[in-house]
Protein backbone atom coordinates (compact mmCIF):
# COMPACT_ATOMS: atom_id res chain seq x y z
CA UNK A 1 0.00 0.00 0.00
CA UNK A 2 2.61 2.52 1.07
CA UNK A 3 4.31 1.64 -1.83
CA UNK A 4 1.63 2.43 -4.37
CA UNK A 5 0.98 5.21 -2.46
CA UNK A 6 4.56 7.15 -2.98
CA UNK A 7 4.46 5.86 -7.09
CA UNK A 8 0.84 7.57 -7.19
CA UNK A 9 2.86 10.19 -5.29
CA UNK A 10 5.03 10.64 -7.25
CA UNK A 11 3.36 10.70 -10.35
CA UNK A 12 1.09 13.57 -9.37
CA UNK A 13 4.51 15.27 -8.43
CA UNK A 14 5.79 14.65 -12.02
CA UNK A 15 2.17 15.44 -13.55
CA UNK A 16 2.74 18.74 -11.86
CA UNK A 17 6.28 19.27 -12.94
CA UNK A 18 4.79 18.60 -16.48
CA UNK A 19 1.93 20.89 -15.92
CA UNK A 20 4.58 23.74 -14.84
CA UNK A 21 6.77 22.89 -17.85
CA UNK A 22 4.52 23.15 -20.36
CA UNK A 23 2.83 26.55 -18.43
CA UNK A 24 6.44 27.63 -18.44
CA UNK A 25 6.97 27.25 -22.31
CA UNK A 26 3.48 28.67 -23.31
CA UNK A 27 4.22 31.53 -21.11
CA UNK A 28 7.38 32.01 -22.90
CA UNK A 29 5.16 32.46 -26.37
CA UNK A 30 3.99 36.17 -24.95
CA UNK A 31 7.60 36.93 -23.29
CA UNK A 32 9.95 39.45 -25.25
CA UNK A 33 13.73 37.88 -24.33
CA UNK A 34 16.50 40.71 -23.90
CA UNK A 35 18.48 38.46 -26.32
CA UNK A 36 16.67 38.58 -29.41
CA UNK A 37 15.29 36.11 -31.11
CA UNK A 38 16.97 36.31 -34.42
CA UNK A 39 20.40 36.14 -32.78
CA UNK A 40 19.41 33.42 -30.94
CA UNK A 41 18.05 31.78 -33.71
CA UNK A 42 21.15 32.72 -35.79
CA UNK A 43 23.88 30.74 -33.77
CA UNK A 44 21.61 27.64 -33.26
CA UNK A 45 21.79 27.16 -36.69
CA UNK A 46 25.50 27.53 -36.65
CA UNK A 47 25.27 24.96 -34.09
CA UNK A 48 23.11 22.40 -36.03
CA UNK A 49 20.11 23.06 -33.88
CA UNK A 50 16.76 22.67 -36.23
CA UNK A 51 13.72 23.14 -34.15
CA UNK A 52 10.70 24.98 -35.79
CA UNK A 53 9.37 25.57 -32.16
CA UNK A 54 9.62 29.72 -31.35
CA UNK A 55 9.22 28.36 -27.44
CA UNK A 56 12.33 26.35 -27.25
CA UNK A 57 14.37 29.32 -29.38
CA UNK A 58 13.14 31.93 -26.36
CA UNK A 59 13.48 28.81 -23.80
CA UNK A 60 17.05 29.10 -24.84
CA UNK A 61 17.26 33.04 -24.76
CA UNK A 62 15.61 33.45 -21.01
CA UNK A 63 18.83 30.57 -20.09
CA UNK A 64 21.19 32.48 -21.59
CA UNK A 65 19.94 35.98 -20.51
CA UNK A 66 19.87 34.47 -16.78
CA UNK A 67 23.60 32.91 -17.23
CA UNK A 68 24.53 36.92 -18.14
CA UNK A 69 22.81 38.39 -15.45
CA UNK A 70 23.85 35.89 -13.36
CA UNK A 71 27.93 36.40 -14.52
CA UNK A 72 27.07 40.55 -14.15
CA UNK A 73 25.65 40.30 -10.66
CA UNK A 74 29.05 38.38 -9.76
CA UNK A 75 30.95 41.27 -11.60
CA UNK A 76 28.83 43.80 -9.94
CA UNK A 77 29.32 42.40 -6.36
CA UNK A 78 33.43 41.88 -7.04
CA UNK A 79 33.01 45.48 -8.07
CA UNK A 80 31.10 46.91 -4.78
CA UNK A 81 33.70 44.33 -2.67
CA UNK A 82 36.36 46.22 -4.12
CA UNK A 83 35.14 50.05 -4.15
CA UNK A 84 34.49 48.92 -0.31
CA UNK A 85 37.98 48.31 0.22
CA UNK A 86 38.84 51.26 -1.09
CA UNK A 87 36.70 53.48 0.31
CA UNK A 88 38.04 52.04 3.21
CA UNK A 89 41.34 53.51 2.37
CA UNK A 90 40.72 56.55 0.31
CA UNK A 91 37.33 58.46 2.11
CA UNK A 92 37.73 61.31 -0.48
CA UNK A 93 37.19 59.23 -3.55
CA UNK A 94 33.87 57.87 -1.67
CA UNK A 95 32.06 60.03 -4.61
CA UNK A 96 33.86 59.99 -7.80
CA UNK A 97 33.82 55.96 -7.66
CA UNK A 98 29.67 56.02 -6.82
CA UNK A 99 29.53 54.56 -10.56
CA UNK A 100 29.47 50.55 -10.63
CA UNK A 101 32.04 50.03 -14.21
CA UNK A 102 31.99 47.00 -15.57
CA UNK A 103 35.56 46.25 -15.91
CA UNK A 104 37.87 43.30 -17.23
CA UNK A 105 39.10 42.73 -13.38
CA UNK A 106 35.81 42.22 -12.22
CA UNK A 107 33.86 39.92 -15.57
CA UNK A 108 37.18 37.44 -15.06
CA UNK A 109 36.47 36.73 -11.37
CA UNK A 110 33.39 36.39 -11.86
CA UNK A 111 33.40 34.74 -15.29
CA UNK A 112 36.17 32.33 -13.77
CA UNK A 113 33.19 30.82 -11.94
CA UNK A 114 31.26 29.87 -14.72
CA UNK A 115 34.04 27.68 -16.06
CA UNK A 116 35.38 30.57 -18.49
CA UNK A 117 38.75 31.26 -18.22
CA UNK A 118 39.89 35.33 -18.90
CA UNK A 119 43.17 35.89 -19.06
CA UNK A 120 43.59 39.89 -19.06
CA UNK A 121 46.67 41.27 -20.48
CA UNK A 122 49.00 43.17 -18.24
CA UNK A 123 49.07 46.18 -20.32
CA UNK A 124 46.41 46.09 -22.32
CA UNK A 125 45.42 49.59 -23.21
CA UNK A 126 41.33 49.79 -22.46
CA UNK A 127 40.37 53.26 -23.81
CA UNK A 128 42.79 56.23 -24.92
CA UNK A 129 42.49 57.49 -21.09
CA UNK A 130 43.69 54.48 -19.48
CA UNK A 131 47.37 55.73 -18.91
CA UNK A 132 46.10 59.27 -17.92
CA UNK A 133 45.80 58.98 -14.32
CA UNK A 134 48.07 56.17 -12.86
CA UNK A 135 46.32 57.29 -9.56
CA UNK A 136 42.88 56.11 -10.09
CA UNK A 137 44.23 53.11 -12.47
CA UNK A 138 46.52 51.81 -9.52
CA UNK A 139 43.63 51.21 -7.20
CA UNK B 1 16.87 52.94 -21.17
CA UNK B 2 18.08 55.98 -23.12
CA UNK B 3 21.58 55.60 -21.83
CA UNK B 4 21.43 51.97 -23.17
CA UNK B 5 20.39 53.25 -26.96
CA UNK B 6 23.47 55.34 -26.40
CA UNK B 7 25.52 52.73 -25.78
CA UNK B 8 23.94 50.95 -28.16
CA UNK B 9 24.47 53.64 -30.97
CA UNK B 10 28.23 53.68 -29.53
CA UNK B 11 28.58 49.92 -30.19
CA UNK B 12 27.66 50.18 -33.56
CA UNK B 13 29.73 52.84 -34.48
CA UNK B 14 33.00 50.78 -33.12
CA UNK B 15 31.80 47.57 -34.66
CA UNK B 16 31.69 49.56 -37.79
CA UNK B 17 35.10 50.26 -37.08
CA UNK B 18 35.97 46.92 -35.87
CA UNK B 19 34.64 45.72 -39.33
CA UNK B 20 37.00 47.81 -41.32
CA UNK B 21 39.73 46.94 -39.11
CA UNK B 22 39.64 43.40 -39.17
CA UNK B 23 38.24 42.75 -42.69
CA UNK B 24 34.79 40.82 -43.21
CA UNK B 25 34.56 37.38 -41.12
CA UNK B 26 30.87 37.53 -41.74
CA UNK B 27 29.38 37.74 -38.18
CA UNK B 28 30.36 41.25 -37.40
CA UNK B 29 26.55 42.13 -37.39
CA UNK B 30 25.35 39.08 -34.94
CA UNK B 31 28.21 40.12 -32.17
CA UNK B 32 27.28 43.77 -32.41
CA UNK B 33 23.68 42.33 -31.40
CA UNK B 34 24.88 40.43 -29.26
CA UNK B 35 26.77 43.43 -27.60
CA UNK B 36 24.11 45.09 -27.83
CA UNK B 37 21.76 42.69 -25.66
CA UNK B 38 24.62 42.29 -23.27
CA UNK B 39 24.75 45.48 -22.62
CA UNK B 40 21.06 46.06 -22.02
CA UNK B 41 21.29 43.19 -19.30
CA UNK B 42 24.65 44.38 -17.74
CA UNK B 43 22.85 47.70 -17.48
CA UNK B 44 19.50 46.04 -15.92
CA UNK B 45 22.09 44.27 -13.09
CA UNK B 46 23.33 47.43 -12.20
CA UNK B 47 26.31 48.59 -14.15
CA UNK B 48 26.33 52.10 -15.56
CA UNK B 49 29.62 51.87 -17.77
CA UNK B 50 31.78 49.46 -19.31
CA UNK B 51 35.13 48.76 -20.18
CA UNK B 52 34.87 48.03 -23.78
CA UNK B 53 36.74 45.03 -23.66
CA UNK B 54 34.95 44.13 -20.80
CA UNK B 55 31.63 43.90 -22.67
CA UNK B 56 33.62 42.26 -25.96
CA UNK B 57 34.48 39.21 -24.04
CA UNK B 58 31.01 38.84 -21.79
CA UNK B 59 29.46 39.00 -25.64
CA UNK B 60 31.75 36.29 -26.60
CA UNK B 61 30.87 34.23 -23.47
CA UNK B 62 27.31 35.05 -24.36
CA UNK B 63 27.43 33.95 -27.82
CA UNK B 64 29.52 30.60 -27.02
CA UNK B 65 26.97 29.97 -24.37
CA UNK B 66 23.79 29.21 -26.83
CA UNK B 67 26.21 27.45 -29.32
CA UNK B 68 27.30 24.87 -26.63
CA UNK B 69 23.75 24.73 -25.23
CA UNK B 70 22.38 23.98 -28.91
CA UNK B 71 25.31 21.67 -29.65
CA UNK B 72 24.79 20.00 -26.37
CA UNK B 73 20.34 20.15 -26.89
CA UNK B 74 20.79 18.60 -30.78
CA UNK B 75 23.59 16.11 -29.47
CA UNK B 76 20.97 14.70 -27.02
CA UNK B 77 18.70 14.78 -29.72
CA UNK B 78 20.52 12.72 -32.09
CA UNK B 79 21.54 9.98 -29.10
CA UNK B 80 17.09 10.13 -28.76
CA UNK B 81 17.24 9.08 -32.50
CA UNK B 82 15.49 12.36 -33.31
CA UNK B 83 16.28 14.69 -35.31
CA UNK B 84 13.78 17.72 -34.48
CA UNK B 85 15.02 19.37 -30.78
CA UNK B 86 12.40 19.10 -27.95
CA UNK B 87 12.13 21.06 -24.17
CA UNK B 88 13.29 18.24 -22.85
CA UNK B 89 16.79 18.04 -25.12
CA UNK B 90 17.37 21.53 -23.87
CA UNK B 91 16.77 20.92 -20.18
CA UNK B 92 19.37 18.24 -20.44
CA UNK B 93 21.87 20.19 -22.03
CA UNK B 94 21.27 23.34 -19.64
CA UNK B 95 21.83 21.08 -16.91
CA UNK B 96 24.79 19.85 -18.35
CA UNK B 97 26.41 23.85 -18.91
CA UNK B 98 24.87 24.13 -15.32
CA UNK B 99 26.69 21.23 -14.19
CA UNK B 100 30.30 23.32 -13.24
CA UNK B 101 28.14 25.55 -10.75
CA UNK B 102 25.60 22.53 -9.92
CA UNK B 103 21.71 23.12 -9.57
CA UNK B 104 19.29 21.81 -7.04
CA UNK B 105 18.28 17.62 -7.22
CA UNK B 106 21.75 17.53 -9.48
CA UNK B 107 22.71 14.76 -6.77
CA UNK B 108 19.63 12.72 -7.84
CA UNK B 109 20.04 10.80 -10.70
CA UNK B 110 16.63 8.94 -11.16
CA UNK B 111 14.48 12.57 -11.36
CA UNK B 112 12.96 13.74 -13.90
CA UNK B 113 13.87 15.87 -16.55
CA UNK B 114 10.67 18.11 -16.53
CA UNK B 115 11.28 18.57 -12.72
CA UNK B 116 14.95 19.34 -13.13
CA UNK B 117 16.26 21.94 -10.82
CA UNK B 118 17.43 24.01 -13.72
CA UNK B 119 14.21 24.51 -15.03
CA UNK B 120 12.86 25.92 -11.56
CA UNK B 121 15.84 28.19 -11.12
CA UNK B 122 14.58 29.13 -14.77
CA UNK B 123 11.27 29.78 -13.54
CA UNK B 124 12.08 31.74 -10.91
CA UNK B 125 14.75 33.90 -12.97
CA UNK B 126 12.21 34.42 -15.40
CA UNK B 127 9.05 35.22 -13.01
CA UNK B 128 11.53 37.69 -11.46
CA UNK B 129 12.81 39.12 -14.16
CA UNK B 130 11.87 42.47 -15.55
CA UNK B 131 10.80 42.23 -18.76
CA UNK B 132 13.15 44.59 -21.28
CA UNK B 133 12.96 44.32 -24.84
CA UNK B 134 15.35 44.66 -27.55
CA UNK B 135 16.32 48.30 -28.13
CA UNK B 136 15.59 47.83 -31.88
CA UNK B 137 13.62 45.69 -34.60
CA UNK B 138 16.35 43.22 -36.22
CA UNK B 139 15.47 41.88 -39.37
CA UNK B 140 15.97 38.05 -39.88
CA UNK B 141 19.56 37.26 -40.02
CA UNK B 142 21.69 36.26 -42.36
CA UNK B 143 20.15 37.28 -45.24
CA UNK B 144 19.40 34.74 -48.23
CA UNK B 145 19.11 36.18 -51.80
CA UNK B 146 16.29 33.96 -53.75
CA UNK B 147 17.68 33.27 -56.93
CA UNK B 148 16.36 33.67 -59.79
CA UNK B 149 16.66 30.34 -61.98
CA UNK B 150 16.77 30.73 -65.68
CA UNK B 151 13.58 29.97 -67.39
CA UNK B 152 13.28 26.57 -69.21
CA UNK B 153 12.17 26.56 -72.72
CA UNK B 154 8.87 24.95 -71.14
CA UNK B 155 8.27 28.17 -69.43
CA UNK B 156 9.42 30.47 -72.21
CA UNK B 157 7.23 28.27 -74.63
CA UNK B 158 9.62 28.10 -77.86
CA UNK B 159 10.90 24.99 -79.12
CA UNK B 160 14.29 23.71 -78.70
CA UNK B 161 16.59 24.15 -81.42
CA UNK B 162 17.99 20.63 -81.50
CA UNK B 163 15.09 17.90 -80.65
CA UNK B 164 17.58 15.32 -78.37
CA UNK B 165 17.34 18.64 -75.79
CA UNK B 166 13.91 17.92 -73.23
CA UNK B 167 12.13 21.10 -72.63
CA UNK B 168 12.52 21.42 -69.02
CA UNK B 169 15.95 22.50 -69.48
CA UNK B 170 17.41 26.09 -68.95
CA UNK B 171 16.59 28.13 -72.35
CA UNK B 172 20.20 29.14 -74.41
CA UNK B 173 20.41 32.48 -73.84
CA UNK B 174 19.79 35.16 -76.20
CA UNK B 175 22.04 34.48 -79.61
CA UNK B 176 23.64 38.38 -79.71
CA UNK B 177 25.12 37.16 -76.21
CA UNK B 178 27.17 34.52 -77.46
CA UNK B 179 27.23 35.53 -81.23
CA UNK B 180 30.62 37.47 -80.93
CA UNK B 181 32.43 34.86 -78.80
CA UNK B 182 33.79 32.94 -81.43
CA UNK B 183 35.82 35.74 -83.40
CA UNK B 184 37.24 36.26 -80.28
CA UNK B 185 38.16 32.58 -79.44
CA UNK B 186 39.69 32.52 -82.96
CA UNK B 187 41.90 35.53 -82.12
CA UNK B 188 43.32 33.31 -79.06
CA UNK B 189 43.79 30.30 -80.73
CA UNK B 190 45.63 32.18 -83.81
CA UNK B 191 47.61 33.90 -80.79
CA UNK B 192 48.27 30.02 -79.37
CA UNK B 193 49.22 28.45 -82.68
CA UNK B 194 51.52 31.11 -83.38
CA UNK B 195 53.49 30.30 -80.09
CA UNK B 196 53.49 26.80 -80.81
CA UNK B 197 54.54 27.40 -83.98
CA UNK B 198 57.08 29.27 -82.51
CA UNK B 199 57.81 26.55 -80.02
CA UNK B 200 57.84 24.38 -82.35
CA UNK B 201 60.91 25.90 -84.44
CA UNK B 202 63.20 26.51 -81.05
CA UNK B 203 62.62 22.48 -80.52
CA UNK B 204 63.38 22.32 -84.93
CA UNK B 205 66.79 24.13 -83.88
CA UNK B 206 66.95 22.47 -80.83
CA UNK B 207 66.79 18.44 -82.84
CA UNK B 208 69.02 20.05 -85.51
CA UNK B 209 71.77 20.12 -83.32
CA UNK B 210 72.40 16.58 -82.27
CA UNK B 211 71.70 15.85 -86.57
CA UNK B 212 74.86 18.22 -87.00
CA UNK B 213 76.55 16.35 -83.89
CA UNK B 214 76.05 12.97 -85.87
CA UNK B 215 77.06 14.47 -88.91
CA UNK B 216 80.29 15.37 -87.77
CA UNK B 217 80.82 11.94 -85.70
CA UNK B 218 80.49 9.81 -88.46
CA UNK B 219 82.95 12.20 -90.27
CA UNK B 220 85.36 11.67 -88.03
CA UNK B 221 84.43 8.08 -88.14
CA UNK B 222 84.64 7.54 -91.69
CA UNK B 223 85.27 9.88 -94.72
CA UNK B 224 83.85 12.86 -95.10
CA UNK B 225 81.99 11.89 -97.69
CA UNK B 226 79.74 9.16 -96.17
CA UNK B 227 76.66 11.10 -96.77
CA UNK B 228 76.24 12.11 -100.41
CA UNK B 229 77.86 8.80 -101.74
CA UNK B 230 75.29 6.58 -99.05
CA UNK B 231 72.36 7.08 -100.66
CA UNK B 232 69.13 6.60 -99.82
CA UNK B 233 70.48 4.09 -96.97
CA UNK B 234 72.50 6.35 -95.02
CA UNK B 235 69.86 9.42 -95.45
CA UNK B 236 67.42 6.70 -93.85
CA UNK B 237 70.04 5.90 -91.45
CA UNK B 238 70.78 9.68 -90.41
CA UNK B 239 67.14 10.50 -90.39
CA UNK B 240 66.37 7.55 -88.08
CA UNK B 241 69.06 8.87 -85.60
CA UNK B 242 67.49 12.31 -84.09
CA UNK B 243 65.10 10.05 -82.02
CA UNK B 244 67.77 8.02 -80.55
CA UNK B 245 70.56 11.00 -80.82
CA UNK B 246 70.28 12.38 -77.74
CA UNK B 247 71.09 9.75 -75.12
CA UNK B 248 73.64 7.30 -77.70
CA UNK B 249 76.98 8.01 -78.14
CA UNK B 250 78.45 7.52 -81.88
CA UNK B 251 80.17 4.16 -80.86
CA UNK B 252 76.67 2.84 -80.11
CA UNK B 253 75.15 4.85 -83.08
CA UNK B 254 77.55 2.84 -85.50
CA UNK B 255 76.30 -0.40 -84.15
CA UNK B 256 73.04 -0.29 -83.82
CA UNK B 257 73.85 -0.14 -88.19
CA UNK B 258 75.67 -3.29 -87.84
CA UNK B 259 73.43 -5.32 -85.90
CA UNK B 260 70.46 -6.77 -87.96
CA UNK B 261 72.84 -7.95 -90.63
CA UNK B 262 70.95 -11.29 -92.24
CA UNK B 263 73.76 -14.04 -92.27
CA UNK B 264 74.19 -15.83 -89.32
CA UNK B 265 77.38 -17.03 -90.48
CA UNK B 266 79.06 -13.28 -89.97
CA UNK B 267 77.41 -12.41 -87.21
CA UNK B 268 80.19 -13.80 -85.08
CA UNK B 269 82.42 -11.66 -86.18
CA UNK B 270 80.31 -8.39 -86.25
CA UNK B 271 79.47 -9.38 -82.91
CA UNK B 272 82.96 -9.67 -81.79
CA UNK B 273 83.12 -6.32 -83.43
CA UNK B 274 80.56 -4.98 -80.82
CA UNK B 275 82.10 -6.16 -78.09
CA UNK B 276 84.90 -5.03 -79.01
CA UNK B 277 83.68 -1.34 -79.32
CA UNK B 278 81.79 -1.72 -76.35
CA UNK B 279 84.55 -2.53 -74.46
CA UNK B 280 86.80 0.29 -75.62
CA UNK B 281 83.73 2.63 -76.05
CA UNK B 282 85.94 4.42 -78.88
CA UNK B 283 85.85 2.79 -81.91
CA UNK B 284 87.96 4.54 -84.25
CA UNK B 285 91.20 3.05 -83.12
CA UNK B 286 89.83 -0.41 -83.57
CA UNK B 287 88.58 -0.02 -87.01
CA UNK B 288 92.03 1.15 -87.65
CA UNK B 289 93.78 -1.33 -86.09
CA UNK B 290 91.46 -4.15 -87.84
CA UNK B 291 91.86 -2.52 -90.72
CA UNK B 292 93.72 -5.23 -92.75
CA UNK B 293 91.33 -8.39 -91.99
CA UNK B 294 88.56 -6.26 -93.06
CA UNK B 295 90.29 -5.02 -96.19
CA UNK B 296 90.79 -8.73 -97.15
CA UNK B 297 87.43 -9.45 -95.98
CA UNK B 298 86.25 -6.30 -98.25
CA UNK B 299 88.50 -7.73 -101.61
CA UNK B 300 86.71 -11.63 -101.23
CA UNK B 301 83.11 -9.88 -101.03
CA UNK B 302 84.57 -7.97 -103.54
CA UNK B 303 85.37 -10.69 -105.80
CA UNK B 304 82.39 -12.96 -105.28
CA UNK B 305 80.11 -9.67 -106.63
CA UNK B 306 82.51 -9.51 -109.45
CA UNK B 307 81.26 -13.12 -110.08
CA UNK B 308 78.03 -12.02 -109.74
CA UNK B 309 77.81 -9.23 -111.58
CA UNK B 310 74.16 -9.84 -112.90
CA UNK B 311 72.76 -9.88 -109.71
CA UNK B 312 74.30 -6.72 -107.71
CA UNK B 313 74.93 -4.70 -110.91
CA UNK B 314 72.64 -2.23 -109.29
CA UNK B 315 74.37 -1.97 -105.82
CA UNK B 316 77.76 -1.50 -107.09
CA UNK B 317 77.98 2.30 -106.07
CA UNK B 318 76.97 1.10 -102.30
CA UNK B 319 79.30 -1.78 -102.49
CA UNK B 320 82.26 0.84 -103.12
CA UNK B 321 80.75 2.85 -100.06
CA UNK B 322 80.54 -0.06 -97.66
CA UNK B 323 84.52 -0.65 -98.47
CA UNK B 324 85.26 2.86 -96.87
CA UNK B 325 83.48 2.19 -93.38
CA UNK B 326 84.25 -1.14 -92.41
CA UNK B 327 82.14 -2.34 -90.25
CA UNK B 328 78.86 -0.54 -91.96
CA UNK B 329 79.62 -2.49 -95.53
CA UNK B 330 79.52 -5.52 -93.59
CA UNK B 331 75.89 -5.55 -92.62
CA UNK B 332 74.57 -3.50 -95.43
CA UNK B 333 75.95 -5.37 -97.80
CA UNK B 334 74.68 -8.90 -96.50
CA UNK B 335 71.14 -6.65 -96.13
CA UNK B 336 70.88 -5.66 -99.98
CA UNK B 337 72.44 -9.88 -101.04
CA UNK B 338 69.54 -10.73 -99.17
CA UNK B 339 67.40 -7.82 -100.63
CA UNK B 340 68.52 -8.97 -104.08
CA UNK B 341 67.95 -12.68 -103.30
CA UNK B 342 71.26 -13.57 -104.30
CA UNK B 343 71.53 -15.19 -100.78
CA UNK B 344 71.77 -18.57 -101.70
CA UNK B 345 74.24 -18.16 -104.38
CA UNK B 346 76.29 -16.00 -101.52
CA UNK B 347 76.12 -18.16 -98.71
CA UNK B 348 78.14 -21.03 -99.83
CA UNK B 349 81.20 -18.77 -100.39
CA UNK B 350 79.99 -16.68 -97.30
CA UNK B 351 80.01 -19.68 -94.93
CA UNK B 352 83.76 -21.31 -96.21
CA UNK B 353 85.14 -17.92 -95.52
CA UNK B 354 83.25 -16.35 -92.53
CA UNK B 355 84.83 -18.69 -91.16
CA UNK B 356 88.33 -18.32 -91.84
CA UNK B 357 88.04 -14.50 -91.45
CA UNK B 358 86.87 -15.60 -87.85
CA UNK B 359 89.87 -17.25 -87.08
CA UNK B 360 91.98 -14.53 -88.81
CA UNK B 361 90.22 -12.04 -87.09
CA UNK B 362 89.93 -13.73 -83.31
CA UNK B 363 93.68 -14.32 -83.27
CA UNK B 364 94.52 -10.72 -84.50
CA UNK B 365 92.24 -9.34 -82.01
CA UNK B 366 93.98 -11.12 -79.00
CA UNK B 367 97.18 -10.02 -80.31
CA UNK B 368 96.13 -6.45 -80.72
CA UNK B 369 93.97 -6.30 -77.03
CA UNK B 370 97.11 -7.88 -75.24
CA UNK B 371 99.05 -4.30 -76.97
CA UNK B 372 96.52 -1.90 -76.66
CA UNK B 373 94.68 -3.11 -73.49
CA UNK B 374 97.24 -0.89 -71.25
CA UNK B 375 96.67 2.30 -73.82
CA UNK B 376 93.13 1.92 -73.63
CA UNK B 377 93.26 1.15 -69.74
CA UNK B 378 95.21 4.86 -69.99
CA UNK B 379 92.83 6.11 -72.01
CA UNK B 380 90.00 5.64 -69.94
Amino acid sequence: MNHTNNTQQSNDARHDDDAALTEFLSSLMDYTPTIPDELVEHYLAKSGFQCPDVRLIRLVAVATQKFVAEVAGDALLQCRARQSAVVKDKREKQQKDKRPILTMEDLSKALRDYGVNVKHQEYFADSPSTGMDPASRDE
Amino acid sequence: MSHGGGESGRLLEKSQHAKRKSGASGDEFAQAIAKIAVAQICESAGFQTFQQSALEILSDATIQYIRNLGKLAQSYTNLAGRTNVNALDVIQGLEELGSSQGFADASDIDHCIASSGTVRELVQYFSEAEDIPFAYSIPTFPVVRERKPVPSFLQIGEEPPPEHIPAWLPAFPDPQTYVQLPTENEGATDSNTRKFELARLHTRTDRSLPNLQNYTGNGSGGPSSVAPVGGSEAKLAVEGNPFLAAPLQFGEKEVSHVVPPAKPSNEAAVRNLIDQNCLLDNHVPVLDTFAPPIEAMKSWSCDSEDGQKKVLLNQRPAVQFKIGVGKKSLGIALELSSQNKGVEKMSPWSGKDSEKDDKKIRAEKILKQSTDNPRELAQL
